[in-house]
């Protein structure tokens, strides 16, 4: 039989402590040592009474894990067992721990129940009967192998009751821990692939009866102890806590009932029952949430008087940090892991001729959305036209990380048809009901990905309206962003500078379609045209719209014509210039066709691709400055609708002046602006789009001719 | 030699007779295929129609109906609706 230590950390437990050591003594231990952190009460005197070994430390030494380890040091038992000063251990406590620290080899820790002592609040009584039936529904010893065993509470492990195995306890140590070093303890020897053991017949008489508030403190320091050590997060809702109040009453109740207590009393006690049960919601939650509080509302709160935040750390030695649980349901980007991980799934055959077939079935991959993106009602745009040409279409929503708020796909439906256009497809949200398509569309870089690897597809294409590794300065989504180009996806592009970006750069296939607009909203309103005016699409929280540019280019003007009216439109608060302006803020689509009817020139600068926003100002008759070298020549041509400037800041002001000043240049921008939209609608859009589609199955086509050419 | 010729034409002739017959039932096919999407696209879209306000208002029927009096509420219903078509038929009658 192995040799058996008992260690008890004692502080003012004069209470239960003489009890206790009489307990113990009847077990037969081979040692018991006191560890006492500066009692003042009677426990020192009852130690030495008792004959146990007494260890005296400084209160300030103490330290729940530490106090722990330092008792391996002062003893010497290969079974090592820790109660509490107020747990007093039952008759065959300590035969049961030797039976089950041998049940395996690899049981480094075991535990046995807490029972209540006569007098003890049902609902105390109650939860501690219920737990501990729940480790051993048999009656029966049981081990526990993993956080995820399928067994009652794995995690679960309390120095109030409790004995390792010496040569693993050294191995493993406590953590050096504000609180729950036994519930870390737990966890790390389940990482050691060590077992831990549970005995009915380990039990001890111990339970925490106090006074409400004492009790809801105590609450609030557990909890805290578990999120600083195992990053539990105590969730609570209206819901689930009246749920929860509701059954722990009757439960309460019930045991009562079965205990043989009265009418009487049992009304009283379900109104304590009540207010425990609701308070320790309460007070768990706020214990998890403990480091948001102020250091103040800290310490009132907690029994032990803490009102650090919560980082632990051992000094002078290997610290453990503050451990943050799991916040979201994937990492963002996890489909490229995917994509990494099984690779593109393989076409579809295609039959000669598909390109050329009506209807086709065009699968839409779009990102989650909110109201008033302009990528989304570009594409909702273009594709509504697209069922009007007789194709079938399927909106298919990659919201991973749960963006689009859990909303139902009808409810998306409804959305997109009130908000952009009156798309008649269904939408899934996920690809749980992926049926197949004869296009599979991916619509922005990170839809590539999910779009790679959708089966029963006979052709997949890329909604291309930007080149996004743009956006990203040097990050990793800038890599993934380009390397989407080079997956073999017909890109199909808003401009022809995007085209031949995706051409010569990345080595891909291209066809393009130009933006449209929608005439009903953009036209010329029944308002003077001023001359002294400028709109300036200003939305800094994109800097493909170079605003800081776009700013220092209106100081300009305003230092040249200081009574030029101004007006900047795009975001929600005012920019900060150094010239006056009047705000429009994110303008709707009136206001802004309002806008553009009065105004002399708009200035709308895209470092990337183009925007709407010009074509929708030369709709209304504005003539618009953007910038050259980017993709407006591409679009407008050279000297067309647009003004185009070279990137200086008095070049620009200089292109605003001649539109204010040189009638016969304002007047011929302007007719060619409205030439120019008349062409670009949406229906010619989608027609252009429906071409690259056809293109697309027309390239799969041409690759299985080849391959079969190649076999013969 | 003569009679090979016409052998090997022969079956050169069946051969591309039978693969334009295939060539036309993969066509019919695909177009079914085809109409099938569109037909199945049209239904879910059309329920998706159907269900909008009950699941912007995250009701879920069948969860309710499984609640325990759901049926007996919904009987109740039905016949505390019942003496008011008794009555309306009753007015139809008498007024035309």
């Amino acid at each position: 039989m192995a040799a058996t230590s008992v260690v008890i950390p004692v502080k003012d437990g004069a209470r239960w402590l003489a009890e206790v050591l009489d307990a113990v003594a009847r077990e037969q231990p081979d040692e018991v040592l006191v560890i006492d952190s500066g009692s003042t009460d009677a426990s020192v005197a009852i130690a030495r009474a008792a004959g146990v070994t007494l260890l005296e430390i400084p209160p300030r030494e103490f330290g729940h894990g530490r106090t722990r380890n330092l008792a391996l040091e002062h003893t010497s038992g290969e079974l090592v067992a820790f109660i509490t000063q107020d747990a007093t251990p039952v008759p065959g406590w300590l035969a049961a721990y030797q039976e089950a620290l041998a049940l395996d080899d690899r049981v480094a820790a075991a535990f046995g129940p807490h029972l209540p002592r006569p007098g003890t609040s049902p609902m105390i009584a109650r939860e501690l009967t219920e737990f501990f039936a729940g480790f051993s529904p048999d009656g029966e010893p049981a081990l526990q192998s993993g956080l995820d065993d399928g067994s009652a509470h794995p995690g679960f492990l309390s120095n109030a009751n409790a004995a390792y195995r010496r040569s693993d306890l050294e191995t493993i140590r406590f953590r050096d821990v504000a609180y729950a070093e036994d519930q870390a303890f737990a966890r790390d020897l389940f990482a050691a692939g060590k077992l831990k053991a549970y005995h009915p017949g380990a039990a001890v008489l111990h339970a925490h009866d106090y006074p409400w508030s004492e009790f809801m403190r105590r609450y609030f320091d557990e909890y805290r102890g578990l999120r600083e050590t195992t990053g539990h997060v105590e969730q609570i809702g209206v819901r689930s806590t009246v749920r929860v109040l509701r059954d722990g009453v009757a439960g309460d109740r019930a045991f009562l009932e079965s205990q043989g207590v009265g009418g009487a009393q049992r009304a009283a006690w379900t109104a304590r029952s009540a207010a425990h049960h609701g308070g320790r919601r309460v007070f768990s939650a706020l214990g998890s949430r403990a480091d948001r509080l102020p250091a103040g509302a800290r310490r009132a709160l907690s029994l032990e008087g803490r009102g650090d935040s919560g980082a632990n750390g051992a000094a002078g030695g290997p610290e453990s940090f503050k451990p943050v649980s799991a916040t979201r349901r994937s990492e963002p980007f996890a489909e490229i892991l995917d994509f990494e991980t099984r690779g593109a799934a393989p076409l579809l055959p295609v039959a000669q001729g598909i390109g050329e077939r009506t209807p086709l079935h065009i699968a839409i991959v779009i990102p989650p959305f909110r109201t008033g993106s302009g990528g989304h009602d570009t594409i909702f745009r273009v594709f509504s036209e697209i069922e009007r040409l007789g194709h079938t279409c399927s909106v298919w929503i990659d919201d991973p990380l749960g963006y689009m708020n859990g909303d139902r796909p009808s409810v998306i439906r409804e959305q997109i048809r009130s908000e952009f256009a009156p798309l008649q497809a269904p939408v899934h949200v996920g690809f749980d009901d992926w049926f197949g398509a004869d296009v599979a569309l991916a619509t922005g870089w990170q839809t590539v990905f999910p779009v790679l690897q959708l089966d029963a597809t006979r052709a997949r294409a890329y909604f291309v309206q930007d080149h996004e590794p743009e956006f990203y300065g040097g990050g990793a989504e800038h890599r993934w962003a380009q390397e989407t180009y080079t997956k073999g996806l017909h890109a199909i592009c808003a401009s022809p500078w995007l085209a031949q970006i995706v051409r010569e750069r990345y080595g891909g296939s291209a066809s393009v379609f130009q933006l449209g607009q929608d005439p009903a909203v953009y036209h010329p309103r029944e308002v003077a045209r001023r001359r002294d005016m400028i709109v300036f699409y200003g939305r800094s929280v994109t800097p493909r719209r170079a605003v800081p540019l776009g700013l220092l280019a209106l100081a300009e003007l305003h230092r040249r014509r200081p009574d030029a009216r101004i007006v900047i439109y795009g975001d929600p608060q005012p920019l900060q210039t150094s010239f006056p302006y009047e705000h429009a803020g994110v303008a709707s689509q009136e206001q802004l066709a309002w806008l553009y009817s009065e105004a002399t020139a708009g200035l709308c600068l895209s470092m990337t691709n183009y925007s709407r926003v010009p074509q929708e100002m030369m709709a209304c008759g504005l003539p618009c400055v953007d910038l050259a070298g980017y993709s407006a020549e591409s679009v407008f041509g050279e000297d067309g609708p647009a003004e185009l400037s070279e990137f200086s800041i008095r070049a620009l002001a200089g292109h605003m002046e001649r539109l204010m000043d040189d009638e016969a240049l304002w007047l011929r921008r302007s007719e060619t602006g409205k030439r120019f939209v008349a062409a670009h609608t949406w229906q010619a859009a989608a027609a252009e789009v429906e071409a690259g589609l056809r293109e697309a199955l027309r390239e799969r086509e041409r690759a299985l001719g080849a391959a079969a050419e190649g076999r013969g | 030699m003569d009679v090979d010729v016409d052998v090997s034409e022969t079956r050169n002739n069946l051969l591309e007779a039978e693969n334009a017959l295939l060539c036309e039932q993969v066509q019919q096919l695909e177009g079914q295929l085809a109409e099938q999407a569109a037909r199945t696209n049209a239904l879910l879209a059309a329920a998706q129609e159907r269900s909008y306000w009950l699941d912007r208002w995250g009701l879920d029927l069948n969860a309710l109906m499984r609640k325990p009096g759901a049926a007996q509420l919904r009987a109740l219903l039905r016949a505390a609706r019942w003496p008011l078509r008794q009555a309306r038929l009753l007015k139809r009658r008498l007024l035309g």
